[in-house]
């Protein structure tokens, strides 16, 4: 059995991850042609978005684990570089699990 | 097809200056425009469509120089970044096209093609604007007809004769046969009377500069087309017999008729019309009157071009005649599809390239 933190993984090959939503207690798999965003809406979770263009800020999350890999424009570099909040519409991983605040 | 990387008059600096803080939309050569003053008081020109949803940002108003968008209140910049959007971050924003301008001779200047090929030292140059010597007056009309039935109208001036029966027409204009020339990109046509009574407009001027309206004269027109689409015509009359064109100012009433036509889309242009005089230029009473009495003239001009544009409209295969009066205009167009198909062309190939293009 496997004791691997996979928030702290690289990323594999095929692009798949999964997202942790740590309030709701649920895991999903986001496919390298899925977005989080649109895996969590297919899911029926209730997350706010518009642009999904990574320009509007609407479907800012918090992220409690896991390494984002920052697509958008709305957030500076700064707060890209910490790592600790993304846009789920456009933004994916860089690890093999990402842990949000949802 | 326009010729797209060059300069064309957008509007003048009076027009701008008269919609106060509301910004200037304008559609030149298809694309869609809005003219504002910038930061620093220079007129900036972007695309007229807001990155937010669509809105034309010409409904919008211009605040400490920014346009605000009239919809929303995006607030955009002169080089087509977004600045501020209420309750908004706005750094991931898309920009729209930004067009270079020059502010020249009293007019707005703009450059609709390829932005970086944009250069001011293009510009043509005219020494009758801020020049104390000249005086200049003019007047802009919004034409429902393709530019160039205005270039095949100015570079043909028998016209005059039927169009303009009252002002400045009179047979002697089709008794006597005009010639054209063609050095490089200009279109030189010319026609020299001798001997003839003045037409109304110019025994107008004859007596504004104190010369007998009723004497003979000797009458020129001698229009000259460059590209993309500026006509200026020399026009005047000289007393009988003292040199006609090239007679001693106190012999003569004559000034330059200033063309700027640029085209709106292929069935509408902006029509700058305008005359600059170098006799009694300190009279404004005088540029008022002549400003008056040409706006009139080229209003019948502007008739009868929306009426042959509804016809040709109406039988677009219908062959059109060309006739010896329009070697002039015939000139000015093949000079214009000649820019327009370099322009149109790919990148001229290396003169050392020796690809024949026939397969090994």
């Amino acid at each position: 059995m496997s004791t691997e933190d996979l928030t702290q993984t690289p990323l594999a090959a095929d692009g798949v991850f999964e997202v942790h939503l740590a309030q709701r207690g649920e895991t999903y798999q986001v496919s390298a042609a899925q977005s989080i965003l649109r895996v969590l809406s297919d899911a029926g979770v209730d997350v706010p978005f518009a642009c999904e263009q990574g320009v509007c800020g609407t479907c800012l999350t918090k992220v409690l684990a896991g390494q984002p890999d920052h697509w958008d424009m709305f957030l500076t570099p700064e707060e890209q570089a910490a790592n600790d909040q993304m846009m789920i519409c456009c933004s994916r991983s860089q690890t093999a699990r990402l842990v949000l605040d949802i | 097809m326009f010729i797209k990387n060059t300069w064309y008059v957008a509007c003048s600096l009076e027009e701008l200056e008269a919609l106060g803080t509301r910004p200037l939309g304008r559609t030149i050569c298809n694309e869609q425009m809005v003219f504002f003053r910038g930061p620093e008081g220079k007129v900036a020109a972007v695309e007229d469509f807001c990155p937010h949803r669509g809105a034309p940002l010409s409904l919008g108003k211009v605040c400490d120089g920014k346009l605000v968008c009239g919809y929303h209140g995006l607030e955009m910049g002169c080089e087509g970044k977004t600045v501020h959007m209420p309750g908004q971050r706005v750094r991931g924003f898309p920009a729209i096209k930004s067009y270079a301008v020059v502010e020249r001779y009293g007019f707005v200047w703009v450059w609709p093609g390829d932005q970086a090929q944009a250069d001011a030292a293009l510009m043509p140059v005219f020494e009758f604007f801020d020049n104390p010597d000249w005086a200049y007056g003019g007047g802009l009309y919004h034409v429902k007809a393709d530019y160039r039935l205005m270039i095949d109208n100015l570079m043909d001036l028998t016209h005059e004769t039927y169009v303009h029966a009252t002002s400045i027409g009179q047979p002697e204009i089709d008794e006597t046969p005009c010639k054209t020339t063609v050095e490089g990109d200009q279109v030189i046509l010319q026609r020299h009377m001798t001997g003839i009574q003045a037409p109304p407009f110019w025994q107008m001027a004859m007596s504004a500069n104190g010369l007998d309206p009723q004497a003979q004269v000797d009458r020129w027109q001698i229009c000259r087309f460059t590209p993309p689409s500026h006509i200026m015509i020399d026009v005047g009359v000289a007393l009988a017999g003292h040199g006609g064109f090239d007679a001693a100012p106190e012999h003569k009433a004559y000034s330059v008729v200033v063309d700027f036509i640029t085209p709106e889309n292929e069935t509408a242009h902006w029509y700058h019309w305008g005359m600059a005089r170098q006799f009694k230029p300190e009279d404004a009473e005088l540029t008022a009157k002549i400003r008056e009495g040409q706006g009139k003239i080229f209003n019948e001009d502007m008739a009868m071009l929306q009426l042959q544009q509804a016809n040709i409209s109406k039988w677009p295969d219908r062959k059109l005649l060309l006739l010896n009066i329009d070697s002039g205009g015939v000139q000015s167009r093949r000079i214009i599809d000649r820019l327009l198909s370099q322009e149109q062309a790919p990148a001229t190939p290396h003169p050392n390239d020796h690809t024949t293009g026939i397969p090994a």
